[in-house]
């Protein structure tokens, strides 16, 4: 390892290094690549079938529900729908919890206000809020987006706001408003760079928690009626009583649900302590 | 004493910041958002005069200055409003279930802590070490779990397999004295254990992380230099310290708890305000929707005021600050 080695080119190095981060996101590439190409994999989970509750088996082989429909196909097509809502989530979130967080962090006096807004936030029970919202405005797609992202920025706010009040104060910063630079500049320049590794970690891990605040509301009998997502199928198994005597229902959209959190979870660690040069 | 009277009075304060924030926030969302709450009663062959009156009756047909003022005042008299469905005061029927909210969140906080405390410690004194390695998988993943994967995984396994304990409900109808309490305990094992699953891990973690950094600071060293038994070290110095923010943690981690007991009583059929939230959701219920956040909201306040007294408590250089 020489000294010239950028320390970009040391955090992938120490990444790659450490096998649970590569495996993690091999995980993750392929739960994106069942998402995408789910109907190629199966055929939509729909009407009527004949085996009522069977147990895992060849032609099924994560068995049926309470209706025959097959569960592998619920959980390959699941995915789709539980990535894109966690994904749209976690991408609003994150627009609007970096302005706020940068804004925070930058601008002095917004810092007092917008802090008490997000410090307010962050102490509520958002579940039962979500919980709410979502009932109001009725089970869809893009409502589960919008109000997992709207009680989502909160979060993303506060870690922003955390390392840009680390970066802001820097001599660089200071010496970029001696020389004339506009906040804009500085901000795009030097703050949003500053804060960019903090931001990495925060799309994974809001994305996973938005999986889970979907399958959550899912799970309430909140998700959208029309599609199938993790939680929807163990919602159908908890409505039909079937969860009690087919494991199979409920184990399998288990078992995916927990994979991708493990997974997005992992990446972070690994990510973070690959870049800190303490535990590189 | 002025500082510390200063100190509560200022969280005091901030509570209730907090909670007119959270009313507003559900006043204005409700009144915002497309649906109309009064429709989800009104019945679409309902003439227009009928209709009227139900706007009048819910106060539906005033301003929205007027409607928000109302709403507090209401609220600070400790009226949630009247539930569509069955025809009773929010605020009865929520009291009602509050107990057994607060025994299962309470109960497995308590549980994680005691369960926690120890494992954190373990890992700590053996850094790097094997059992630390497995304790700190164990942690990430049991972070990772989703609360009714959990509870459903017992509930076979437990209620339905082996049939060692109920598969629902808070206790059992024909049972009085000591044995109501049995009853109640064991109704509460698999709702209280599957909270502690989802929340042990990052209380683990944190403590696993602050009690290494506690463990190199130099009074500890001088501790172990003065010829201290490292066991003392652990239990009596570095602990202490690293157990701070372990007890910011607890404030963090309420309203998650608090969004776990909803997930929990309703696989369940807990009898708790999380049960009211999954019933309401099937009956578009809004007041009990909206009285229940409120109510869930409010403990979390009281259980984070209580939080930060006691860290004061603990910790003399927070009511300096």
């Amino acid at each position: 390892m020489t000294v010239t080695e950028s320390p970009g080119r040391l955090t992938f190095e120490a990444f790659r290094r450490n096998p649970l981060g590569p495996i993690s996101v091999a995980v993750l590439l392929l739960m994106g690549v069942v998402a995408v190409a789910a109907p190629l994999i199966a055929d939509y989970p729909r009407g009527y079938g004949e085996d009522v509750l069977a147990p895992p088996s060849g032609a099924h082989w994560f068995g049926t529900d309470d209706l025959g429909r097959d569960v592998f196909a619920q959980v390959v097509w699941g995915t789709r729908v539980s990535i894109v809502v966690g994904l749209a989530a976690s991408l609003l979130a994150i627009v609007v919890g970096v302005l706020v967080g940068v804004a925070a962090a930058y601008f002095k006096h917004a810092d007092a206000a917008l802090g008490v807004v997000v410090d307010l936030s962050l102490s509520l029970p958002v579940l039962p809020l979500m919980i709410l919202v979502a009932a109001l405005a009725g089970p869809s797609v893009p409502t589960l987006v919008v109000v997992i992202a709207v009680f989502s920025w909160p979060e993303v706010a506060r870690v922003v706001r955390a390392q840009g009040l680390a970066v802001v104060p820097l001599p660089y910063v200071s010496a970029s408003h001696a020389l004339g630079g506009s906040h804009l500049w500085i901000i795009r320049k030097h703050v949003l760079p500053g804060v960019a590794p903090v931001v990495a970690v925060s799309v994974v891990l809001t994305t996973s928690r938005a999986v889970l605040a979907e399958a959550g509301l899912s799970f309430l009998g909140l998700g959208d009626p029309d599609s199938w997502s993790w939680g929807a199928i163990l919602h159908n198994a908890q409505r039909s009583g079937s969860l009690a005597t087919a494991w199979w229902t409920t184990l399998f959209p288990s078992l995916a649900i927990l994979l991708l959190v493990v997974s997005a979870t992992l990446v972070a660690v690994v990510y973070n302590d690959a870049r800190d040069p303490r535990t590189r | 004493m002025g500082g510390s009277a200063r100190f509560m009075v200022r969280r005091l304060l901030r509570g209730l910041l907090t909670l007119w924030f959270a009313a507003t926030v559900t006043f204005f969302l409700l009144r915002l958002l497309p649906g109309d709450p009064a429709l989800a009663v009104a019945d679409p062959t309902m003439t227009e005069e009928l209709y009227a009156d139900l706007l009048r009756d819910y106060g539906l047909d005033k301003s929205l200055p007027v409607q928000y003022w109302h709403f507090l005042a209401q609220l600070a008299q400790g009226n949630l409003g009247v539930s569509f469905r069955q025809n009773q005061p929010v605020l009865d029927i929520l009291l009602e279930r509050l107990p057994w909210t607060l025994l299962l969140a309470g109960s497995s906080l308590l549980v994680t802590m005691v369960v926690g405390i120890p494992l954190g410690v373990l890992a700590a004194t053996r850094a790097k070490g094997l059992l630390d390695r497995l304790i700190q998988v164990g942690g990430i993943t049991g972070q990772s779990l989703f609360v009714p994967s959990v509870g459903v995984l017992l509930l076979y396994l437990f209620g339905v397999r082996l049939g060692w304990l109920p598969i629902g409900g808070a206790m059992d109808d024909d049972v009085t004295g000591l044995a109501a309490y049995a009853s109640i305990a064991k109704h509460l094992i698999l709702p209280c254990l599957s909270l502690v699953l989802v929340q042990l891990g990052s209380y683990v973690l944190t403590l696993r992380s602050t009690l290494i950094e506690a463990l190199g600071e130099d009074y500890c060293r001088l501790a172990r230099a003065k010829g201290l038994p490292n066991r003392r070290v652990v239990w009596r110095h570095a602990l202490r310290n690293a157990l701070l923010p372990t007890t910011t943690l607890v404030g963090l981690q309420l309203g998650f708890l608090v969004g776990g007991a909803v997930l929990t009583e309703s696989i369940y059929a807990y009898p708790g305000v999380g049960r009211a939230i999954y019933d309401a959701v099937a009956q578009l219920d809004f007041p009990v929707l909206q009285g229940a956040f409120i109510m869930l909201a409010f403990t979390v306040i009281v259980a984070n005021l209580v939080t930060d007294l006691a860290y004061g408590v603990l910790d003399p250089r927070v009511r300096a600050s």
